[in-house]
């Protein structure tokens, strides 16, 4: 049987931090057992050279991956060697309280996610190591209270990815209303969660403009493109003020409403002014933002607008559909 | 812990785990099986697979200074810890995914309305910790960001008849049925998932239900104790709440702009149509409830089946809109009004859809 990866990448790591001088590929061939079983001996006999170097630089991008800083050292003789020096990898010192471990080790649990739930558990596995306290039920004070954050969007590991390394990126969007995906250029900045989705903003090569746009919308492949971002990644990106004024939830405007006395608890929970009418009905102040049409014609018979006019006529629009049906 | 999903073995996290394992146990002779995989959040089987793996391991297979550690199933011994030079065992520093998944993590939960003042400083002097010994790797933690939503005050009462084991009495609005009904309910935790929900016991159907906060109209923290009956807490990386195979199944087909139907409501399946909408077969053991979608619809989608749910929703819309006939005329004038003031613009040039 193979020896497994994560003895082979233990090995080399454990190498790589114990040597003080650096390490040729060769040594490094001959020292751990899993090259040796592969590709034989590093003597050069063998013709498994392009493998064991495939191999090789896929291991040291992997332990670089885990945060190791791995330096390529030439010696005078033109040999190259390898080594991950003390003073680069060592964790500089954190001393945390009981509260504060308490509180990572909620932290820790939160990611849904495959990619990050492991980095999270590997970042507080290096705190423990490095003697962050014990002594108390990491999840105690907390027992009842489990945060989580859903990732269900295939598109979020590329583009957390592409955003961590600034690639500009191409993938397939179909808008809300769009019938056909349509292919987007985008460089992307920032992916942000709110309300249990998550959205991607970035500049859109194609329009030109800076965008928004929902991951659960994107179809098929997020493919990288090379080369750099052409426009200015700006200091504080703002997805959340732009996805609330499509939800409507950033207005100036107010709409005035008849509505039944026992319906429509959110609209009175929203209302700015409630007044009993006394007939069973009652009349309501509520924030116009987008979408508010849609949403009073869920409430059917119970709601009757009365002002603006141009909300009335939508509404009236939307049930004349409805009726129709 | 209750709900935790089992992970596939990755040979990334393993050897991250290992790498961390060596530092930990070189200072603690002895150390028992349970405390380890306790302090890494792991399970005692996936340590033991570590601790098959790490005599394998050392700084040189030739040399034969192999880590020799072993455990009776008990306590974990390492014979020759010199085997590992100082340097190859001090704690190292954290890799840039590590330091964003831990800070965005911590500071989405910093964001909870309602969390005790005291667990969210203990977070926010965390984060300020990790950032400083990050260093570099912490700089990309600023390209990810989570917000929970909560509401404070009920949070806050929750949490505390949770820690205090008191019943709660509140006022719960069903959007189902449109209507706010008054329930006793014995909490049992707080799941923050984008919205947040208190899973309880409750009193009146006598079963477990999850309630949205948002929804919660009043709270009142009850004298009397709650007793949850014991109950297996679900795993959450699925939705919250999922549908039953007996529930009656509904069909609807939408168009083009009706396709976010797919994206908030758990279905069956989901067909793409010619004209770029979808045929979406879903279940519910309300089907009532759906009569409010049908009508938020109104031209982007229908229901197809079952027909009585579609005429109860073409009845709605019809009684909704007797109630304009009267001020029909009415508009009729408003409409000239404003379009006159604002000049030749349209004026159902509305807002549509569901943007977001």
């Amino acid at each position: 049987m193979a020896i497994a990866k994560a003895e082979r990448l233990m090995n080399l790591a454990l190498c790589l931090l114990g040597t003080r001088r650096p390490l040729s590929k060769r040594e490094l061939r001959d020292s751990i057992e899993a090259y040796v079983e592969a590709f034989g001996p590093g003597n050069g006999a063998g013709g498994n050279d392009d493998s064991f170097n495939r191999m090789f630089e896929r291991d040291k991008d992997d332990l670089r991956e885990l945060g190791l800083v791995i330096e390529t050292v030439e010696s005078l003789d033109g040999e190259v060697g390898y080594l991950a020096r003390r003073d680069s990898n060592r964790l500089p010192p954190i001393t945390l309280d009981a509260e504060e471990a308490a509180a990572l080790g909620l932290a820790a649990k939160v990611w849904q996610q495959a990619r990050l739930a492991g980095a999270a558990s590997g970042a507080l596995q290096k705190l423990r190591a490095a003697g962050l306290p014990e002594d108390v039920d990491p999840y105690g004070s907390h027992g009842a209270l489990e945060p989580r954050i859903p990732v269900h969007e295939a598109a979020f590991e590329p583009l957390m990815l592409a955003c961590r390394d600034r690639r500009p990126v191409v993938f397939d969007y179909r808008k809300a209303t769009a019938a056909h995906p349509e292919q987007r250029h985008v460089e992307p900045w920032a992916l942000e969660c709110w309300r249990g989705h998550w959205y991607l903003a970035g500049w859109d090569r194609d329009r030109g403009a800076e965008r928004v746009f929902r991951l659960s919308r994107i179809t098929g492949k997020v493919r990288s493109r090379g080369g750099r971002y052409t426009a200015d990644v700006p200091d504080v990106v703002t997805v959340r003020e732009t996805v609330a004024s499509w939800a409507g939830e950033i207005t100036d405007r107010s709409a005035r409403i008849r509505l039944r006395s026992d319906a429509g608890y959110p609209l009175r929970a929203k209302a700015t002014s409630v007044r009993e009418l006394g007939d069973g009905w009652d009349e309501l102040e509520i924030p116009y933002g987008h979408g508010l049409d849609a949403w009073l014609v869920e409430f059917g018979p119970d709601v009757v607008v009365l002002e603006p006019a141009e909300l009335r006529a939508d509404v009236v629009d939307r049930l004349r559909a409805v009726a129709k049906g | 812990m209750a709900g935790k999903p089992v992970r596939p073995v990755n040979a990334i996290d393993q050897t991250r785990r290992m790498l961390s394992l060596v530092t930990y146990l070189r200072e603690r002779p002895g150390a028992r099986v349970e405390d380890v995989a306790r302090a890494f959040g792991i399970t005692e089987d996936e340590l033991v697979s570590d601790l098959d793996v790490l005599p394998m391991c050392g700084t040189s297979f030739r040399g034969g200074d192999l880590l020799d550690i072993d455990t009776d199933g008990e306590r974990i011994w390492w014979h020759n810890p010199a085997a590992l030079a100082a340097e190859a065992a001090e704690p190292l520093r954290l890799a840039a995914d590590e330091a964003t998944a831990l800070l965005v993590a911590a500071r989405a939960v910093a964001t909870l309305p309602g969390l005790r003042e005291s667990d969210r400083q203990a977070l926010l002097r965390a984060t300020a910790k990790v950032e400083a010994a990050a260093g570099e790797a912490a700089g990309a933690s600023s390209r990810l960001s989570v917000t929970f939503e909560s509401e404070g005050g009920v949070f806050a009462d929750v949490d505390r008849a949770i820690a205090e084991r008191r019943r709660l009495w509140i006022r719960y609005y069903s959007p189902a049925r449109d209507e706010v009904t008054e329930r006793e309910i014995d909490p049992i935790r707080l799941v923050s998932v984008g919205h947040t929900y208190v899973e309880a016991w409750c009193r009146r159907s006598e079963a477990r239900r999850t309630f949205r906060l948002d929804r919660v109209a009043e709270i009142k923290i009850l004298d009397e104790p709650s007793a949850p009956p014991e109950i297996e807490l679900r795993d959450l990386s699925e939705a919250l709440v999922q549908p039953a195979a007996e529930d009656p199944e509904v069909v609807v087909e939408v168009g083009p702009g009706g396709r976010w139907v797919a994206e908030y409501y758990p279905h069956d399946s989901a067909d793409e149509l010619p004209d770029g909408g979808l045929r979406i077969t879903l279940r519910t053991p309300e089907p009532a409830s759906l009569r409010r979608l049908a009508l938020r619809l109104g031209r982007d989608g229908r229901i197809v089946s079952p027909s009585e749910l579609a005429d109860s929703a073409r009845k709605a819309a019809r009684e909704a809109l007797a109630a304009y006939d009267g001020i029909e005329a009415l508009a009729a004038a408003d409409v000239v009004e404003a379009a006159e003031a604002r000049g030749p613009q349209a004026v159902a040039d509305g807002p549509d859809g569901r943007g977001a």
